[in-house]
């Protein structure tokens, strides 16, 4: 299985209003996947459904091919979960919370955790309720990492954490990912720190998958193009146009290219991560970029939604 | 799964631990004043026939009503204050998404948890009703075991409201989801369960027996102290029971006139023999297990399907 997870026409209801709808991604193993969107987008739905706390309404999820609700005893071993906020039981202290990972999870790497401890300088004996947010989100990702998993799931763990706490959460992130090689699905608004430790990107917006792709292949195929005013018309019969403005004498579009661009017409820039990522965001909810229909045959398959 | 329980429980094991430990040294002063009163009864032939000395010696078990009180308190405070927080306190600091994503199930998470908290309930309620049975049963020989204050705690009754409790409890804090309204719930639902269960179902769990004796008898039939009377009354001449007499009497009629003249046939009184105790004991656990089982299967259902 080439897929850590994967996930098809997944969509959750709650009461009348749809929290995701129509989900449809595969992520690879061994990548650590970004997954951004505003608030509300289901970015939380998606992760709770992809460890099992909860239960599709429609479609399926599965990790590693099973299924984390109908086959726990085998999905849950591989996978970590750091849910939003960091929830650790206040009146156990540090110690007692790595005893609870040890004794709830057969695989638990007792020393990696002790060692993680000492070396983040995190008291053993103190109550987690009286740490300091980073120390706190750090003891959950800890117990997360010391479970080893084989995937990874993290619920805007970087929102409440100052800078250099979300900046030394993400070095013991990144070197978990580099001791073992495991993959990471981390949610957040934050875009700048994603693009720094991530290498695949997922943009959930108004309950549904917006764009998921390789970083590197997205930041080469979105481009902004500026040239005199004129109609998108033409360059949308080819190219996804993801964002236009227009001003009396110009035009400037955000396309997704799918193949080079020949009119000259067009001056071609670089766009950043951010800018791609609020250019999908700042659509309105009921927006789609349909393919052209001449890609949409080379393609065989839809990227966008 | 064993060690976390105890982790998160110990607390409250251990102030029910004291609670036991001053309700034990409370039974026991009293129980040996009692049986020390019950001795004395024996030997001045009270329970044979009643003389005026033998009021004041009674005096002495007046303790025992608070046993109807303990016998709700208790488990009804376990219930509420530790099997109903046991989902709720979870979902409020939202530890359950912690803990439901560590390689243990959320079924085994629940069940090892039922089965330790009510194992642990139980054994400390049947701990407490052994000392609660040697405790009233001077009580018992003389008021009999049908008694309020001697039958809801003198078998496996008590055990069985103890387990309902606790049920109660769980099941409160699997629907609400909140504290505070599952303890209100586990309240509400253990009185509305057990009150019309103890007050009207339990004096005809089987059919009562009747005796009927003469207007001019002074004195009922002696029932044993063992027997429970329910109800007494008139019958008239067609066969029909009332419990209050409705009539009028004048001055110049004796009792006896004057109820024939009200076309009263005989008195009856109704009753529950006494060697049925068992029986209704047996009968009341299975009801409340039953209560007890289906409110454990809905809070595991819902537990399954908590989003």
């Amino acid at each position: 299985m080439s897929n850590a997870l994967e996930t098809n026409k997944l969509s959750k209801r709650y009461g009348r209003t749809w929290a995701l709808q129509d989900c449809t991604l595969n992520l690879p193993a061994r990548r650590v996947a970004a997954l951004v969107g505003p608030n509300g987008a289901g970015k939380t739905t998606l992760l709770h459904l992809a460890v099992g706390l909860l239960e599709p309404t429609e479609g399926e999820v599965q990790v590693f091919g099973c299924s984390p609700l109908r086959q726990p005893t085998e999905a849950l071993p591989r996978l970590g979960f750091v849910a939003q906020d960091t929830p650790l039981y206040k009146g156990f202290t540090v110690a007692e919370m790595l005893t609870l990972g040890r004794k709830l999870n057969p695989s638990f790497d007792d020393a990696m955790a002790l060692a993680r401890m000492q070396k983040l300088g995190i008291p053993l004996e103190r109550r987690t309720g009286k740490l300091s947010g980073g120390q706190q989100a750090q003891v959950a990702l800890v117990l997360a990492l010391a479970k080893r998993p084989d995937l990874l799931l993290l619920d805007e763990p970087l929102s409440s954490l100052d800078p250099l706490a979300r900046r030394e959460f993400l070095r013991t992130l990144m070197d978990a990912v580099a001791e073992s090689g495991l993959t990471v699905l981390l949610s957040s608004h934050i875009i700048g720190d994603l693009e720094r430790v991530g290498d695949y990107l997922i943009i959930l917006s108004a309950s549904h998958v917006q764009l998921a792709g390789d970083i590197q292949e997205i930041a080469k195929t979105h481009k902004r193009l500026i040239g005199p005013r004129q109609d998108e018309a033409a360059v949308a019969s080819v190219h996804t146009v993801i964002e236009a403005s227009h001003t009396e004498r110009q035009t400037t579009l955000l396309v997704r290219a799918h193949g080079p661009l020949f009119d000259p017409s067009w001056e071609v820039q670089e766009v950043s991560m951010e800018d791609i990522v609020l250019a999908y965001l700042s659509q309105q909810a009921g927006d789609r970029w349909p393919m052209p229909p001449s890609v949409r045959e080379q393609n065989g398959r839809e990227v966008f939604k | 799964m064993t060690w976390l329980t105890w982790r998160q429980h110990r607390a409250e094991g251990l102030i029910v631990l004291v609670v036991l430990a001053v309700i034990g040294v409370f039974l026991l002063m009293t129980g040996l004043e009692m049986a020390n009163s019950f001795q004395q009864l024996v030997l001045s032939n009270c329970l044979i026939s009643k003389n005026s000395s033998c009021g004041e010696l009674e005096m002495a078990f007046r303790i025992v009503q608070a046993g109807p009180l303990l016998a709700l308190a208790l488990p009804l405070l376990l219930g509420a204050l530790v099997c109903a927080p046991l989902v709720t306190r979870e979902v409020e600091q939202r530890t359950h998404l912690l803990i439901w994503t560590q390689s243990i199930t959320r079924m085994r998470w629940l069940t090892v948890k039922l089965a330790l908290v009510l194992g642990a309930g139980l054994l400390a309620s049947g701990a407490l009703l052994a000392v609660l049975i040697w405790w009233h049963s001077p009580v018992a020989q003389i008021f009999g075991s049908f008694d309020a204050s001697v039958y809801d705690t003198s078998g496996p009754v008590w055990v069985a409201t103890a387990l309902l409790a606790l049920a109660l409890g769980i099941f409160a804090g699997a629907l609400t989801r909140r504290t505070v309204a599952a303890i209100f719930l586990t309240m509400v639902l253990f009185l509305a369960i057990r009150a019309p269960v103890e007050l009207l179902w339990r004096p005809n769990f089987e059919t009562p027996l009747t005796v009927t004796y003469a207007i001019d008898q002074q004195n009922p039939p002696a029932l044993s102290n063992q027997d429970w009377q329910l109800t007494s009354g008139f019958i008239d001449a067609q066969g029909n029971r009332s419990t209050d007499f409705r009539g009028s009497c004048t001055r110049d009629e004796t009792l006896t006139q004057c109820l024939q003249a009200n076309g009263v046939q005989a008195n009856y009184l109704t009753y529950q023999p006494g060697d049925r105790f068992w029986t209704f004991q047996w009968i009341e656990t299975g009801i409340y297990v039953v209560f007890s089982v289906l409110a454990l299967f809905a809070a595991v259902w819902l537990v399954r399907r908590l989003n």
